[in-house]
């Protein structure tokens, strides 16, 4: 059980509100995708080691009862699901969110139970923890890229098609003034991946323990 | 906010180097009980130099005269262990550095030649429980000092033994204690490293800072102002530096119990760093051949900072205006220098302005890197803001590096004798001080030295100080883009085959208490229920 794969963590929060409070976070979601709401979309989407965030409110009656088997609950709240990938360690990403957008974090956990505020660190830190759920299964097919690479990846591709594209036939002193420009517009996107560094000693020693086991189940 | 500097040791807020102490010792002791480490650290308190600010007219007894030799003490996990620190209070230190700097490695890239097999003795075999150091102005203060030290370890009966086994020059392997110094020419001690870079220059400025107010320029935090003027930065919190008081997230920062020990005290890192002058001249030489900019740029482009005169290169780009700044800065501090007894007010303002434009800058106006390189050594060890890429997104725009920053308290240690060879004992002696080694320095050397990807460099790792390795060929593998400039039509400059310039010989985790929680630990009060 890992929250971590290749370069990402997965972390899920959930979080209980009250069920007359909930509008007040469901119309701040939806403003933050209007033009006005730009400001707070802003700050997460400069917060470049995310590869996704997403906030759901799921009210009492929306939890799936899926046969009789199903013991029937009496759910006193609504519960807002938090979920996000990054890159980075646990810290390094709630830390960000608390120094880069203390306002718009508040915003979204408006009113939910017990929550501290994201300023001060420690009360905050302590609600994260309480309220995460551990990750039981999380798979990477990329562990060497971060969202940035990816980001990277994708505009070389879009760079280089058009360069091969546009200079298939081009004289040998055009080619090289477009090779030379290609160069330029790319420059930020052709670092090299490797692999990650490790999130902490712990993590790496469970690797560690699961590459050995493998090993043993493929001399087997 | 007022912070009473006399129960705090004088190097958390002070670089003695700046205050015409340009030699240090370092000196290891391992504690073999508690009864005679608590005596040996009864000793050693009267002796310890406080943060009180220096008046160089006071009479040479007064308490605020800079004394011929300042003392300042230390101890790792093991040793708090060994003074009787009760358990309670023990398992409130943060893992850190109840863990040490050696089984830390794998965090900080402690790798192949840098691995702590290769370490000095010291660092391998022996348990290093207190350190002590000795910054004077002089070899004579410091030895004199360090004599009265010694009859204190002499007076502990074996209860206290001083720790050899640092390696130094000629082969020797078993000294002592480490020496530091300054690097002289012609008699008079230069702010430089071994690899030739003006050094000394960034240093934190925060609300318990001394000194000239304009040093919060570059100094401190960006605020969205101008960052040529005071109004574009505001002094770091305190707790960012010394525990128990308000740090940048609004909060006391999390610290040891009782609150007595940890108040007015702080973490420290203590790191040899070898330096391969062989190999980083070579490299400077044969890239720097082909590259269009020639050697010095180069260079510049590494560190972020002209070699000579320490001029930042994103205010400095060309070799012409630095050298114009180059000249106007050796005047100013020649001046200064022949005028040290009693300088004129224009000669220390000339000097101030020139050190200002040093510090006053940000990379706003080359967030794509063309003048400082997003990899080099300063952008990436201290970004200024400049991981809001210049979209003004965030609540501030120190918000993911405020809480990154490290006082730097090091000199450098030993002399190349031949500047074609990487052997030989030479580096730094890299002090860093902060209040939490794994939010700050431990994030800096994993993140931002070994790693790239806040910069959108993928693995790239600072071209300085990185770890770079080497792939099945023994050739080696460090990299580095020098971004052109996408408007004009300069291209980037790829480096490749980077060697790793700099290998790690030895260190540890330190706590540094305040003079109050000194008295506690060699009374043996420590008491956190
Ligand atoms: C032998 C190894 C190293 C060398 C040769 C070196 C060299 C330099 C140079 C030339 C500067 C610019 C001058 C100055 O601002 O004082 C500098 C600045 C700095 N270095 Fe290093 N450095 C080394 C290791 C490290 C390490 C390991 C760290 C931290 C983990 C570090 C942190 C810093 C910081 C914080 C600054 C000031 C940046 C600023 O605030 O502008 N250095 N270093």
């Amino acid at each position: 059980m890992s929250n971590i794969a290749g370069k990402a963590y997965a972390m899920n929060v959930v979080t209980p509100a009250k069920w007359y409070w909930v509008w007040v976070n469901k119309l701040f979601f939806w403003f933050v995708q209007l033009p006005g709401g730009a400001a707070y979309l802003k700050g997460l989407l400069t917060l470049s080691l995310i590869h996704y965030a997403r906030w759901a409110i799921v009210s009492p009656k929306e939890f799936p009862h899926l046969d009789e088997s199903q013991p029937k609950e009496k759910l006193k709240y609504s519960y807002m699901f938090f979920f996000s990938n990054f890159n980075g360690s646990w810290d390094q990403y709630v830390d960000s969110f608390h120094a880069a957008i203390p306002q718009g974090l508040d915003l979204f956990w408006f009113k939910n139970v017990k929550y501290p505020k994201s300023v001060p660190l420690q009360p905050f830190h302590a609600y994260i923890t309480y309220n995460q759920i551990w990750t039981s299964h999380y798979y990477s097919a990329y562990p060497l890229a971060t969202s940035n690479d990816i980001k990277s990846a994708r505009h070389l591709t879009r760079e280089l098609r058009a360069f091969s594209e546009s200079s298939a036939r081009a004289d040998p002193l055009e080619f090289h003034e477009a090779y030379q420009r290609l160069l330029r517009d790319v420059q930020q996107d052709i670092s090299i991946m490797e692999r990650t560094p490790i999130v902490s000693l712990s993590a790496q020693a469970v690797e560690q323990r699961l590459d050995q086991a493998d090993a043993e189940r493929a001399d087997q | 906010m007022s912070i009473d500097l006399q129960d705090i040791q004088g190097n958390i807020v002070k670089g003695y180097a700046q205050y015409d102490y340009p030699k240090a010792r370092y000196v290891f002791y391992h504690i073999r009980n508690e009864v005679a480490g608590r005596a040996f650290v009864k000793g050693i308190a009267p002796l310890v130099t406080t943060g009180i600010p220096w008046n160089k007219k006071a009479k040479p007894n007064a308490a605020d005269a800079p004394p011929p030799a300042t003392t300042n003490i230390a101890f790792t996990y093991m040793g708090l262990k060994m003074l009787g620190v009760p358990r309670k209070s023990l398992q409130t230190f943060p893992e850190e550095f109840v863990m040490g700097m050696k089984l830390r490695k794998d965090i900080l890239g402690d790798d192949g030649p840098s691995d702590p097999r290769h370490w000095d003795r010291i660092w391998r075999d022996t348990s290093v429980h207190l350190w002590i150091s000795i910054n004077g102005r002089d070899p004579a203060s410091i030895e004199t000092r360090y004599q009265e030290i010694s009859h204190l370890v002499a007076e502990s009966d074996g209860g206290i033994i001083q720790l050899s086994g640092h390696h130094g020059p000629d082969g020797s392997t078993d000294l002592p204690y480490q020496s530091a110094s300054l690097i002289y020419k012609n008699g008079i001690p230069q702010a430089r490293e071994h690899f030739g870079y003006r050094d000394g220059i960034g240093e934190p400025y925060f609300m318990a800072s001394s000194g000239h107010p304009n040093r919060v320029i570059g100094g401190g935090k960006p605020t969205r102002g101008d960052p040529a003027t005071r109004k574009g930065w505001e002094p770091l919190e305190t707790g960012e530096f010394i525990l128990g008081h308000r740090d940048e997230a609004f909060e006391t920062p999390i610290a040891p119990q009782p609150p007595l020990l940890a108040f007015n005290g702080t973490f420290m890192v203590y790191r040899k760093l070898h330096e391969n002058v062989g190999s980083f001249n070579r490299y400077l030489d044969t890239v720097g051949e082909n590259y269009p900019g020639g050697k010095e740029l180069l260079a510049a482009k590494f560190s972020g900072r002209w070699r000579s005169s320490g001029a930042p290169v994103t205010r400095f780009p060309t070799n012409a205006t630095a050298e114009t700044f180059e000249f106007q800065l050796n005047e100013a501090e020649a001046r200064l220098y022949a005028e040290r007894e009693n300088p004129s007010k224009e000669a220390k303002e000339a000097y101030v302005a020139l050190r200002t434009q040093m510090a006053a800058f940000d990379y706003n106006h080359d967030l794509e890197g063309s003048r400082c390189p997003l990899g080099a050594h300063i952008r990436r060890i201290n970004p200024r803001g400049a991981l809001e890429h210049g979209k003004e997104a965030f609540n501030t725009p120190g918000a993911l590096t405020n809480r990154r920053r490290i006082l730097r308290r090091g000199l450098p240690y030993g002399e190349v004798a031949d500047d074609s060879r990487d052997d030989g004992d030479h580096g730094i002696i890299f002090i860093a001080i902060n209040a939490s080694i794994s939010r700050q320095f431990e994030f800096v050397q994993q993140q931002w030295i070994n790693y790239g990807n806040d910069f959108k460099l993928a693995n790239d790792k600072d071209p300085l100080t990185g770890n770079h390795g080497v792939d099945s060929n023994q050739q080696p593998t460090g990299r580095m883009i020098l971004q052109g400039n996408s408007t004009a039509t300069e291209n980037p400059f790829f480096c490749a085959g980077i060697p790793r310039f700099v290998e790690t010989r030895g260190g540890d985790y330190f706590f540094i208490p305040s003079l109050t929680a000194l008295h506690m630990l060699s009374n043996g009060t420590v008491d956190p229920t």
